[in-house]
């Protein structure tokens, strides 16, 4: 068996260690799946949890169908045809991304309450007494509204990136054949396109199911919620882990189903250069719109609740202290930074390590990684908690002996939060990570050490280098969620530790949504410089 | 014997047969030898073991009297000195070509790595080209800098993996003969692998072939056209190749 | 591949015994934990967030020399981490904003009696735990609001008036989901039984004006989008939107009347912010020194006029807009029992459909 191994070394060690500490608290949950079910659990079964399944699924489904259809339309605008805007478009389209979506859900509702700009507006300047059941947005059709406005950018800016990447030749000859733009769209892009639509839309699918903040303030009854209820309002973590295992074989599911319509094809540059597709020139109301279309998208999923925030912001300014809020900005900077560093820095070892090994083990064994993804962050808390003390138990010792004055030190350090952030997200990453190798294949690895180079070496001055913009992407997008991040950060963080999203979800969920919007525009416009950065960076790599 | 290549096995993970069955070859210094087969015979099978960058189930190979691997010992691919040339060549886009020969010459002084960067451009008939970038370059340009870069570190063995496939018709015709020169002005030991008799037959000094994993012939090129005459099978599915075997003989 | 497996053997071997050195560490921690520390610090875990609550303690820092750490989080997810650190806790005080969680914290043993004559001074009984180990320092009451043009005061009495078929399509609500709605419910199956609660729940839930959605604030906008008529609402949420940045918020307000139910009857619903102190807390003196800071008379105005909630002090005067609602009977019960009837209130929820 020990062919299986190219070689053991540091990076299998390394790579298993990072691996067994990412999936060591989803086992904690693993287990709860085989407790005896109890009387709690018959209660939700009998009279609640098939209420909630369905509502998921429902919102996940279609969160996932809406996603595509703006993201791969979009995408497929932006790859194939040039247009006024376009250029701009390009990456405005990712900025949404930037908005925390439960930011997105309390300011839609803002907006279109009774005391809301459009309500207000109609009634006042036109005297309309509109019925104001029209504009209830806090419903299952709302929070898949919320959702697809603000994670649709996963779907497009993937698909985008692999539909310019796609050989000229393949969509000219659908062209040739004499099919008809949309026939082209469904008969040839959707099809080839498939394995980026997957990527995009289960990253998207695993964000709804672990999201809590929109569908609790919307009052929409999913898995989440009888996760929560479980173990908050009858105080039976049993149950609730149960669920949360339950909800972890589903993501299983969908990520074996993924891993199987992506079937074994491998996608690697060839030396040759793929020639890009020429942009077909619209003009006319076809260019208008072209454009139009991409602009409603864009003040729909960030112009207008930016709009919204900004006018909030002037409301309330002065009303809420400043002072600290550079200090929120630090904060909030630096666990993104940190964590987004390190979740790449393991990315690449782990991706790596999973180039080297052959097997079905060895291939499996880093998507385990990704289940983090899918769990609800009170959840994850409560296991890496779990995990942290024992730890420091077992370190009690040592920490007597340096003169500690407390037992309890990783659990009350920014460490015990930068590892759940790095559990959490680490799919993020190494979704990146991950398609950057496959990108690369293996053949220039091979190329360096058959002329005499390590695998470390190899590493640092073949696969680096090639994979500058897997790695920048991932960096971006792991640093961005952690910005956005809140349930982690809200229980595990150190004392008198703040960040900008603590702080934007602490009014909010005091019901002060305006009071929160200057925390929420510093968030976004992180976000948004740091998408900014990444896109120009792209931009020069291309040249 | 300058290598000795003996019973080597080996299969993949997932795969039921083996993808090599006892494959034994001995190879003279300076020797051009060509692997002959269809696709799935297990022809690149072999370069990739004897690169390292697969570890066989048994078997030994020897070159200069070291061991690269037997029962207990497996060199990793860069402590074997032995070069391959990749059949999309796999030159490094991120480096310019000088760059790309420069990689492997790592352990050597600067004034003699500059040194042998000339030899190998000049080799090749590429001089001018040290700053440009592979994508700046034509197929068959690519190719050389490909083979250049395999063969600055001065490995024992070369090996190249279906060298001709990427290029046309044309291009191929002219490679071919400068590929030969370039291996025999160089004196390199040397293997490659191709499912194209006629390359086969043009430039190496002896044949092997593959079938199922099996060695079904090792001999001259001229021996193989006897084999062909007296057992009446046709040669190759090109048409072209009985000509062209009269033309080399 | 045995190699490997061997690895992943000896990290689970680590592992088992980092988890098997736990439960021996346990016992010498407890052992040690009741011995007092003079560090001048005292660790909060708050669920409670408004700004003002900073201003205070960096004001006990400065009369005292104590300096304040503050964890703000969830309730439910702070005293799950309580729970988790055990003996070895940083937690010093727990602060929410709910009877319910504190009665749960001191169910799961998370709390330590405290005796104090300041504090008993300034907390009245009925707004202390019976064994006191925790202390409210603010009170709130869940009341109904009206629409002022379709609603006359006097066609309101109770609570339970509210399931009668008069008010069909009429009762606006939030979901069961949120905590103040649980520890409602909680009440009346102190005060009335499983049953009859149970009743009134079912009640309700046929005479929505809508399916519960959106927080306490929706249900006021609700009213005045016309919606529904009555809206069930903690009393500070009343206060937040009189006194909005938004206009469109205060004019909302402005059209609603605030009604005090079940005064005839047994009272209208409170419930408290509290605090109590973390059982394993190393630093105990200061976190009563604490606890008698925030119900003295000084900090109770600021402390409980920020959010528009009522002091537990009663040597302190509510603010002028709670002094305009006028006095209150409120509902005598322990505050306990709220968290006591806390799961079986979501299971009746659940049964009748209350989403």
């Amino acid at each position: 068996m020990q062919h299986r191994f190219t070689n053991i070394n540091a990076w299998t060690v390394s790579a298993v260690i990072i691996i067994f500490l990412l999936f060591l608290p989803n086992l904690t949950i693993v287990t709860g799946l085989f407790t005896p079910s109890n009387e709690n659990w018959e209660h939700m079964k009998k009279f609640v949890l098939w209420g909630f399944v369905k509502n998921s699924l429902i919102l996940t489904a279609a969160t996932a169908f809406f996603t595509i259809l703006i993201g791969l339309s979009l995408a497929w605008l932006i790859a194939q045809y040039d247009f006024p805007m376009r250029h701009f478009l390009k990456w405005a389209l990712i900025l949404p991304l930037s908005i925390p979506p439960f930011i997105g859900a309390y300011t839609y509702h803002g907006m279109l309450s009774y005391t809301g700009v459009i309500q207000t507006t109609l009634r006042e300047n036109f005297g309309m007494a509109v019925n104001s059941a029209y504009f209830d947005i806090m419903n299952l059709p709302g929070a898949i509204f919320i959702y697809t406005m603000f994670l649709f950018p996963y779907v497009y800016s993937i698909a985008q990136v692999y539909l310019s990447r796609q050989s000229a030749s393949l969509i000219e000859s659908t062209r040739i054949l004499g099919k008809g733009p949309w026939k082209t769209f469904f008969q040839v892009v959707l099809p080839i396109s498939r394995i980026s639509i997957i990527a995009g839309a289960s990253l998207v699918v695993l964000e709804v199911l672990n999201d809590y903040g929109v569908v609790k303030y919307y009052g929409v009854q999913t898995f989440t919620t009888a996760i929560f209820q479980s173990w908050f309002g009858l105080g039976d973590i049993e149950s609730s882990i149960k669920l949360a295992a339950s909800l972890m074989g589903f993501v299983i599911l969908i990520l074996m189903i993924e891993k199987l319509l992506r079937g074994r094809r491998q996608y690697s540059y060839s030396t040759t250069k793929v020639r890009p597709l020429p942009l077909i020139k619209l003009s006319g109301w076809k260019a208008a719109a072209a454009a139009g279309y991409g602009l409603f998208i864009l003040s729909l999923a960030f112009f207008i609740p930016v709009a919204q925030l900004i006018d909030w912001t002037l409301l309330t300014f002065g009303t809420i202290p400043m002072g600290a809020f550079m200090n929120y900005v630090r904060n909030s900077v630096f666990v993104a930074g940190l964590s987004a560093t390190l979740i790449i820095a393991f990315a690449l070892i782990v991706g790596n390590f999973a180039r080297m090994v052959r097997g079905r083990l060895g291939k499996l064994l880093p998507r385990l990684t990704v289940l983090g993804y899918s769990i609800p962050g009170a959840v994850i808390a409560v296991a890496v908690v779990t995990a942290f003390i024992g730890l420091d138990r077992f370190l009690a010792p040592f920490y007597v002996w340096a003169g500690f004055s407390t037992t309890l030190v990783l659990s009350v350090s920014i460490v015990l939060l930068v590892t759940a952030y790095i559990i959490r997200f680490f799919a993020i990453g190494y979704n990146s990570i991950e398609t950057g190798y496959d990108k690369i294949g293996t053949d220039f690895r091979d190329a360096s050490r058959t002329l005499g180079l390590g695998v470390t070496k190899t590493f640092f001055k073949v696969d680096m280098p090639m994979m500058k913009g897997a790695i920048i992407s991932g960096f971006i997008l792991v640093f961005i969620d952690v910005l956005k991040e809140i349930p982690l950060t809200l229980i595990l963080r150190p004392f008198n530790f703040d960040t900008l999203s603590t702080k934007a979800f602490q009014y909010a969920s005091d019901e002060k949504i305006m009071e929160a919007s200057q925390a929420s525009l510093l968030i976004i416009g992180i976000s948004a410089l740091a998408i900014v950065f990444f896109y120009k960076f792209l931009e020069r790599e291309l040249d | 014997m300058f290598v000795a290549i003996e019973d080597v096995c080996f299969s993949y993970t997932d795969a039921k047969t083996r993808a090599l069955d006892n494959f034994t070859l001995k190879i003279e210094k300076g020797e051009v030898i060509s692997i002959l087969g269809r696709s799935g015979s297990g022809k690149s099978t072999v370069l990739r073991l004897l690169a390292g960058l697969e570890k066989p189930e048994k078997g030994r190979l020897i070159i200069q009297d070291e061991v690269l691997f037997d029962d207990k010992i497996f060199l990793q691919p860069e402590k074997r000195g032995i070069g391959m040339v990749f059949q999309d060549y796999a030159l490094f886009p991120h480096l310019t070509v000088a760059e790309n020969i420069l990689f492997g010459l790592f352990r050597m002084k600067k004034a003699a790595k500059k040194k042998r960067l000339q030899e190998v451009l000049e080799l090749v008939e590429l001089q001018d080209f040290g700053k440009r970038y592979p994508h700046q370059l034509s197929g068959g340009q690519q190719q050389r800098v490909a083979i250049a870069r395999a063969v600055a570190p001065n490995p024992h063995l070369i090996l190249l993996d279906e060298p001709f496939s990427n290029l046309d018709a044309e291009l191929q015709g002219k490679i071919r003969e400068e590929l030969r020169d370039i291996l025999k002005k160089a004196n390199i030991t040397s293997i490659f692998v191709t499912h194209d008799e006629k390359d086969a037959h043009i430039l190496a000094d002896r044949i092997v072939k593959l079938k199922n994993g099996r060695i079904e012939f090792v001999g001259r090129p001229c021996d193989m056209l006897d084999t062909y005459r007296q057992t009446g099978v046709q040669p190759s599915t090109d048409g072209f190749v009985e000509k062209s075997l009269t033309g080399v003989n | 591949m045995k190699k490997f497996l061997f690895l992943v053997i000896a990290l689970t071997a680590l592992i088992l015994a980092a988890c098997g050195g736990q439960a021996k560490e346990e016992k010498t921690e407890s052992e040690t934990a009741t011995e007092t520390n003079e560090s001048k610090e005292v660790n909060l875990y708050t669920a409670r967030h408004y700004d003002v609550d900073d201003e205070l303690y960096s004001k006990f820092e400065e009369e005292t020399g104590i300096k304040v750490n503050v964890i703000k989080g969830e309730a439910d997810e702070l005293l799950e981490r309580i729970k988790r650190e055990g003996d070895a806790t940083e937690a010093d005080l727990f602060l929410t904003a709910d009877a319910g969680r504190l009665y749960r914290a001191k169910a799961d043993d998370l709390l330590q009696p405290v005796s104090s004559d300041l504090l008993d001074e300034q907390v009245p009984a009925n707004f202390q735990d019976t064994d006191q180990m925790w202390y409210g320092l603010t009170k709130r009451a869940r009341v109904i609001l009206y629409n002022k043009e379709t609603v006359q005061p006097d066609e309101l009495s109770t609570y339970e008036a509210l399931t009668e078929e008069k008010w069909n399509g009429r009762v606006l609500i939030r979901s069961s989901e949120n905590v103040y709605n649980q520890s409602l419910l909680a009440s009346f199956i102190e005060i009335d039984g499983e049953e009859k609660a149970k009743e009134w729940a079912a009640g309700m839930v046929n005479n929505f004006a809508r399916d519960p959605e959106g927080g306490d604030r929706d249900q006021a906008k609700a009213i005045a989008a016309g919606i529904g008529d009555v809206a069930i609402m903690n009393t500070y949420y009343f206060g937040q939107m009189l006194n909005s940045e938004d206009q469109e918020e205060v004019k909302v307000a402005e059209g609603l009347g605030i009604f005090f139910p079940n005064q005839d009857t047994t009272g209208t619903h409170v419930n408290v912010s509290g605090a109590g102190v973390v059982k394993a807390s190393k630093n105990k003196d200061n976190a009563i020194k604490l606890l008698e800071f925030l119900s003295a008379p000084e900090a109770q105005e600021t402390f409980a006029s920020a959010n528009y909630e009522y002091p537990v002090n009663e040597n302190v005067e509510p603010s002028e807009l709670l002094q305009s609602w006028g006095e209150f009977k409120e509902q005598d019960i322990p505050l306990s029992t709220l968290g006591e009837h806390n799961a079986k209130s979501i299971l009746i929820f659940n049964e009748v459909g209350w989403k």
